[in-house]
């Protein structure tokens, strides 16, 4: 057997060992009412009746959280290469980021929610979260180019854009897909908390409902989808990292 | 940084460090004057400023609970998630059980667990806690487990040689090679903690000042809503650049 398919095994054994450990623990009502058995969770997820409204808020949120997502890392992005490109606006930027990213999540959705509306609220507070990954990740990685390309960029004549265009983007390219990978569950966590101040639908909303009203296997189906919603695009921006670093690591 | 350059005056130094910042106050407070928004829709910065200077004494006793709450899960989440990595760096077998676990976990949107451990645990401080302890556990476990496995090339081969035990190996190889790593991670979660603390304790209702956030945001005391979130992320932005002292420190001992 070799080491791959070891670890392989090794790995399913950990998952199956949890989720077993998750349903016995809710089977024998060890830690009370609110640890519902999986089975119980699934059931409820998988109901017909209910499909409806768990794929209301699960697109919504998605919606959400894509288009925070295409925000945060445009400005990310945007101002990464400014601060690359005109130094003396390196420090402040930096310091700019900094501070964006330590304002709590939730003091950005009362403003927001006055600077746009009720349902741009979850994106734009999921969009500085991003904001801060995207600009941490294209700042280190557009510094990645060596000294020695920049000497034969140098010498070969090419201008500060060409040498920006051709060296330095391509080099900084898997720092930003390690970045890009990081982000999205940043941008859902930040979709879930904006949905508090207001939004209509969505999992952010499911989850407080479902706590408010103590409807625990409600609340544990919102915690799934959350966690599924996470799940599956983290793993699709792994796949595109990887390509990254093959293709310009 | 600033002793090898020559000095530059004061005001370029404001400046070039600060701009960003200048610029989304100096925004902020034309927007909320240019608007006239009423103060309990959105206060301009100087009236934030003003209560944070009018009423120290509210902040400073819920700071103090935040910042107790987030210094302790930010110790307890490190010294779990060190304790698990060294535990899996012992045995393949463990290691191979959780690392795919762990990565799974990290991708968790933790906020989302908030209500579900608050049902578990009680709607007080030891939920708080716990949020704290979920969110720098994971960084460090990753970051430690990394570190373990990324000694010097062929210092293992040595300590082997030499005929070291697994536990001196650990203590006076695997451990040292890990500081850099765990730095990083400290780095990550430091101003992590306390905005995760703030967040369960706006959801909670308890104390601290995400709670002072919720009730004087619903009591309509909107100045004194945006003064807490002021004080935090001065506090969270001052953690981030502290731990990156610390990190670098660590860095130039260590690596």
């Amino acid at each position: 057997m070799t080491a791959g398919t070891r670890n392989a095994l090794l790995g399913a054994t950990g998952i199956a060992l949890f989720l077993v450990l998750w349903e016995t623990v809710g089977q024998l009502k060890l830690a009370g009412i609110s640890w519902p058995p999986l089975s119980a969770v699934l059931e409820m997820l998988t109901d017909e009746g209910r499909r409806p409204l768990f794929q209301r808020a699960l697109v919504a949120t998605l919606e959400e959280t894509a288009q925070g997502y295409l925000w945060g890392t445009t400005a990310g992005l945007a101002l990464a290469a400014l601060a690359h490109l005109v130094p003396p606006l390196r420090r402040g930027s930096d310091r700019l980021a900094a501070v964006l990213n330590s304002v709590p999540s939730i003091a950005l959705g009362p403003i927001f929610l006055v600077l746009l509306s009720r349902d741009s609220t979850p994106a734009a507070v999921s969009s500085i979260h991003v904001f801060f990954i995207v600009f941490v990740s294209m700042g280190s990685g557009l510094e990645r180019a060596t000294p020695a390309h920049r000497d034969l960029f140098a010498v070969l004549g090419a201008d500060r854009l060409k040498r920006f265009r051709r060296l330095e983007l391509p080099a900084a390219l898997p720092a930003l897909a390690s970045g890009l990978r990081l982000a999205w569950p940043a941008a859902l966590i930040g979709a879930i908390i904006g949905e508090w101040f207001g939004a209509s639908r969505g999992i952010g909303i499911l989850i407080i409902n479902a706590m408010q009203n103590f409807q625990i296997v409600l609340l544990w189906c919102a915690v799934l989808l959350a966690v599924g919603a996470s799940l599956v695009f983290y793993g699709l921006l792994t796949l595109l990292e990887r390509a990254a670093y093959a293709r310009f690591g | 940084m600033e002793t090898a350059a020559p000095k530059r005056p004061l005001l370029l130094r404001v400046v070039e460090d600060y701009w960003g910042i200048l610029l989304l106050l100096l925004a902020w407070q034309l927007w909320v004057v240019l608007n006239r928004f009423n103060p309990i829709v959105m206060p301009t910065p100087v009236a934030v400023l003003g209560d944070l200077v009018g009423h120290p004494m509210v902040y400073v006793r819920n700071v103090g609970i935040t910042l107790a709450v987030a210094v302790f899960g930010l110790v307890a989440g490190m010294a779990v998630g060190t304790g698990l990595a060294v535990a899996a760096w012992f045995s393949p077998v463990a290691s191979g059980l959780l690392n795919p676990l762990t990565v799974l976990f990290s991708s968790v949107p933790v906020v989302a667990l908030i209500p579900v451990i608050a049902r578990l645990l009680g709607y007080d401080t030891s939920t708080v806690l716990a949020i704290v302890v979920i969110i720098t556990f994971f960084p460090s476990f990753v970051f430690a487990s990394s570190g373990l496995r990324s000694p010097p090339p062929g210092s293992e081969d040595l300590f082997r040689v030499l005929g070291a035990s697994r536990l001196s190996v650990l203590w006076r190889l695997a451990l040292p090679a890990a500081m850099p790593n765990l730095a990083i991670a400290f780095k990550l979660a430091a101003a992590h903690a306390i905005l995760a603390a703030m967040v369960a304790e706006f959801l909670m209702g308890t104390s601290g000042l995400g709670y002072l956030f919720a009730k004087t945001k619903s009591d309509f005391q909107t100045e004194q809503a945006f003064g807490a979130s002021a004080v935090a992320t001065v506090i969270s932005a001052a953690a981030f650049l502290l731990a990156g002292l610390v990190e670098k420190r660590v860095r130039a001992r260590y690596a």
